[in-house]
């Protein structure tokens, strides 16, 4: 059965990214230059031929834009400056907005104007939110105590709500991923066996994030691995320590240095990705969608906005600390429900499944009939 | 026969031949032979000194023929022949034996080389006893030109010619002149127009006091040969018009080419679906500003399909070069035209050769254009597409930069049409006297060093007659055939070599089995005298008719039956 053509595909593209994929004329040096790319997910090339030719669900059953870190090789490496990396890229941006069944997703990839309202928005519901519910129940010039402003139980209740909502959602465009990329395909028997055996997979590469390690340049991995790192150390912080957080003015080591090391991290992280993206400095900062500057944005300002707030609460200025609270939780919150699940920050959840099902679907692969595997020589590359 | 005083040179050619061969050997066995008077060994023979040693022996030992036994004639008889003629001698009474390529590079044993050697001067010394001096031929060299054709190439030489002052007649088929590339809009890579190219080159050869333009009109004969060819020139507008006659001393072919016949290929559907056009008739649309499907729509989706009828084993198995460019001409025309439309350009190998090519190439990535490539001796197959559907064609091929069969949408499809030598390449091949190749392309003197010419003297080729090419290259062959003309008419008389094929005409039966067997055409029938004569300025001594006469009536001058008898008769005793 003949495959149909879409060449109205990369114009779509183009709005993720995607800009110069039809320079390619498949020499194929992305691929050799490489590290990730090897037998059964060999790219960039190959899913640049799927782009140009618009075989969407080909591109919709790839795992292989999750498997590539943008160390920028390949970009460097092409002879007709088609950015082969940027186009993965764009490639996991689109995937995002196809995983997404909502369609937020995809109108945020689309329109820079729409997120930045909508953050704007529920930036704006957030702080009317928390404003009301302090001075319905609590005195803005106490930080702690039965009178606090905002008491760390009930943002305890609120944080472990709107995280349920986030994995709820996150969870079912997974499922929606793992149907496009292992499920739907029936070439391939994945054995349940496979499924729990490399289930160890997933934490080892969120944690690890071991095949960044294997680019050439280590330099981004380890920045990357702090960032991520300490965005983890202070999610659990917040999510099972966060009276301890709160408590004080008195500084409560066992938890707090945790705190700081993680503050430190977010900061130097987000500063040297936005230096770099700033200065353009290697082939993978070069070009940056709107998605990736407010990533970073949103980051350091959370970050800000939360030294501030320990600050002013370690000071004893317990109104400027509530206000920065409530600043805080503002930015905080659109950053969490719309920017994880919906932007950039899914990566953190897609980049792990998809080295999963790669693994198990290479398992299945291989209990495929040789017959059926491509042996012509053209289509290794 | 009184023995002429003959020397006898053995080159060495530093080791090449004295490794093997004993060369002093072989100049005492010359000393020996009869009427030689003197005979040398020496290292180079072709060096100075060596030529020199020749010059003063003649001189001082009053030498009468000269045998240089070294490497092929090919090779240094012309330098020895001038030795002979600055020494006062005819340079015919010389001869040399090839000791080098036809001895000591294919000998190992030294005693058998070099007994070989002596042979083959032993022979030589017989042969060159009975050669005789003889003059060279001088022809006058008519500065008129005959031009073939006014396409690019014809115009262009055309002008060359004309702007040194010569005369030119142009003989066009057509009503106009401009030949293909009247039909055309814009050329690659560029993107200039080519009416502009066009316009100037018919307006100055219009203009030009030194080109007389025959439109409709085609070469009826050519008599005659190298710089003394008579044309007779016939109107094909009006027969009573009748003939005319012109002296030239020249002629150059530009007859250039035809396209492909699309309809050829069944599975491309030409003649059948209304949108699948070839390539002059999307030039016709461009030309006209308009690019439509036959329902007067501007088309969405647009593919251009290469190497129709080109490099393909059923149809034609050469590339016709100017393809590839054009496609991508096309894509940025309907581009520019249509932005929003999509361009699929089906390839089997992107041929960018040319200066500015691959940059194209690269632009035409930039527009977007959706590049397909498909395998050599596949073909694309193209049908309507179900109603309903977003374009109104689909073109099914096995796709190799991704390994699929693929459908590509189209509401346009364009042929690549190839090039193809002209219907009546034959009879201009018989009229002018030069050969074709398996492809019906006219061929060259030499591929390398003499492009332009062919085997019959005073005949130039140029252009797409000679092979597919590209405007430039057209050009460029066009202006070094009227070079190659103009350092003729410059010299203002032609020199023949003495060495050719005589009748004797008390002997001639005149049964014309030479005039049909010789390949330059250089025998003609007296119908008055009934016997055949060569014309000796077009003869090129091949011996074809000196063999086959059954009356012995031919005799090649510098290749009489006593010289190759003499020279047998030395390698055998």
């Amino acid at each position: 059965m003949a495959l149909r053509i879409n060449p109205k595909l990369i114009d779509e593209l183009e709005v993720y990214g995607a800009e110069d994929v039809s320079k390619c004329y498949h020499c194929g040096n992305c691929s050799a230059v490489c590290v990730h790319s090897s037998d059964p997910y060999v790219f960039p090339r190959r899913s640049m031929r799927n782009l140009q030719m618009g075989l969407e669900d080909k591109l919709k059953g790839g795992l292989e834009p999750w498997l590539c870190y943008y160390c920028g090789e390949c970009s460097e490496q092409c002879p007709r400056e088609a950015e082969p990396g940027e186009t993965m890229m764009s490639l996991r941006r689109w995937l995002t907005s196809r995983y997404d069944w909502t369609g937020i997703s995809r109108l945020f990839y689309r329109s820079w104007r729409w997120e930045v309202g909508a953050i704007l928005l529920v930036g704006f519901l957030t702080a009317l939110g928390f404003l009301l519910f302090g001075f319905s129940q609590g005195s803005i010039t106490h930080y702690n105590g039965s009178n606090a402003f905002l008491p760390s139980s009930k943002i305890h209740v609120f944080d472990w709500t709107l995280a349920m909502l986030l994995l709820a959602v996150l969870l079912s465009n997974a499922a929606r991923m793992w149907w496009y990329t292992v499920g739907r395909d029936r070439s391939v028997k994945v054995p349940m066996k496979s499924y729990i055996t490399k289930a160890y997979l997933l934490p080892a590469h969120f944690i690890t994030q071991m095949r960044y390690a294997k680019c050439a340049r280590k330099t981004p991995w380890l920045t990357h691995l702090v960032l991520m790192l300490s965005y983890l150390t202070m999610l659990v912080l917040i999510m099972f320590f966060l009276s301890k957080m709160a408590s004080g003015p008195k500084i409560d080591w066992y938890v707090h240095i945790f705190g700081y090391l993680a503050t430190v991290g977010l900061v130097v992280g987000s500063v040297l990705f936005l230096r770099n993206r700033l200065r353009k400095s290697s082939a993978q900062y070069t070009h940056s969608h709107e998605s990736d500057w407010l990533f970073l944005v949103l980051l350091l300002v959370v970050t800000l906005t939360g030294i501030s707030q320990s600050i002013l609460h370690h000071s004893g200025v317990d109104v400027a600390a509530n206000i920065m609270y409530v600043v805080h939780l503002s930015v905080v919150v659109p950053m969490l429900a719309l920017e994880v699940p919906f932007g950039k920050w899914s990566h953190l959840a897609y980049r792990p499944l998809a080295m999963y099902f790669a693994d198990v679907r290479a398992e299945g692969l291989t209990r495929r009939e040789p017959a059926s595997v491509p042996s012509e020589g053209l289509r290794a590359a | 026969m009184e023995e002429p005083r003959i020397g006898v040179y053995v080159c060495n050619c530093g080791t090449n031949i004295a490794k093997v061969v004993d060369c002093d050997a072989v100049a005492e066995f010359a000393a020996k032979l009869p009427g030689v008077v003197v005979a040398r060994s020496y290292k180079y023979m072709c060096s100075n000194p060596g030529q020199e040693m020749i010059v003063q022996d003649i001189e001082e030992q009053s030498l009468e023929r000269v045998v240089v036994a070294a490497c092929s004639p090919r090779m240094h008889e012309q330098t020895f022949r001038r030795a002979l003629e600055t020494a006062g001698l005819n340079p015919y009474l010389f001869e040399m034996a090839n000791i080098r390529e036809q001895c000591s590079w294919v000998h190992d044993d030294g005693a058998i080389a070099t007994e070989k050697a002596q042979a083959l001067v032993h022979a030589a010394v017989n042969r060159v006893a009975r050669h005789e001096p003889l003059e060279r031929m001088s022809v006058d060299m008519c500065p008129n030109t005959l031009v073939i054709g006014g396409g690019i190439a014809g115009m262009t030489a055309a002008l060359e010619l004309a702007d040194a002052g010569k005369r030119v007649y142009l003989v066009e088929k057509q009503d106009h002149l401009g030949g293909n590339i009247a039909r055309v809009d814009l050329t690659a890579p560029y993107l200039d127009s080519a009416r502009d190219i066009l316009t100037y080159l018919v307006t100055r050869v219009l203009e030009h006091d030194n080109i007389e333009v025959m439109t409709e009109s085609r070469v009826e004969r050519l008599d005659g040969f190298v710089g003394n060819f008579k044309a007779t020139l016939g109107s094909l507008a009006n027969a009573a018009d009748g003939n005319a006659a012109v002296d030239v001393g020249s002629v150059i072919v530009c007859t250039g080419y035809k396209e492909f016949d699309a309809a050829r290929i069944t599975h491309y559907g030409y003649g059948k679906l209304p949108n699948v056009i070839t390539s002059f008739e999307l030039e016709r649309m461009l030309r006209q500003g308009r690019i439509e499907t036959k329902e007067g729509r501007p088309p969405q989706f647009v593919a251009i399909v290469h190497c129709v009828g080109s490099r393909s084993e059923e149809y034609h198995s050469y590339c016709s070069r100017v393809c590839c460019m054009t496609a991508l001409k096309y894509a940025h025309e309907v581009k520019s035209a249509l932005p929003k439309s999509y361009v699929s350009d089906v390839y089997v190998d992107m041929h960018a050769f040319g200066k500015g090519c691959e940059d194209f190439y690269r632009q035409s990535s930039e527009v977007k254009t959706l590049f397909l490539m498909y395998g050599r001796g596949e073909h694309p197959v193209i049908r309507k597409a179900d109603p309903g559907d977003e374009c109104g064609m689909l073109i099914e091929v096995n796709e190799l930069l991704s390994g699929e069969t693929v459908e590509i949408p189209a509401d346009l499809v364009i042929l690549m049409v190839g090039m193809e030598p002209r219907e009546d390449v034959d009879d201009v091949a018989h009229l002018v006297s030069i050969s074709t190749d398996k492809d019906g392309w006219f061929i060259e003197s030499h591929p390398k060093l003499d492009p332009v010419a062919t085997t019959t003297d005073g005949i130039f080729i140029a252009g797409a007659c000679q092979a597919p090419k590209d405007i430039p290259d057209t050009v460029a062959q066009a202006r070094a055939a009227a070079a190659r003309i103009l350092a003729r008419i410059a010299r203002g008389k032609l020199v023949v070599d003495a060495v050719y094929a005589e009748v004797d005409e008390d002997r001639c039966s005149g049964c014309r089995v030479c005039n049909e067997l010789c390949p330059y055409v250089a025998i003609e029938y007296d119908e008055t005298k009934r016997r055949s004569h060569i014309i000796s300025a077009l003869c090129k001594a091949c011996g074809a008719c000196v063999a086959a006469c059954p009356s012995g009536a031919i005799k090649a001058r510098h290749f009489t039956d006593e010289q190759i008898f003499a020279e047998i008769e030395g390698v055998l005793e």
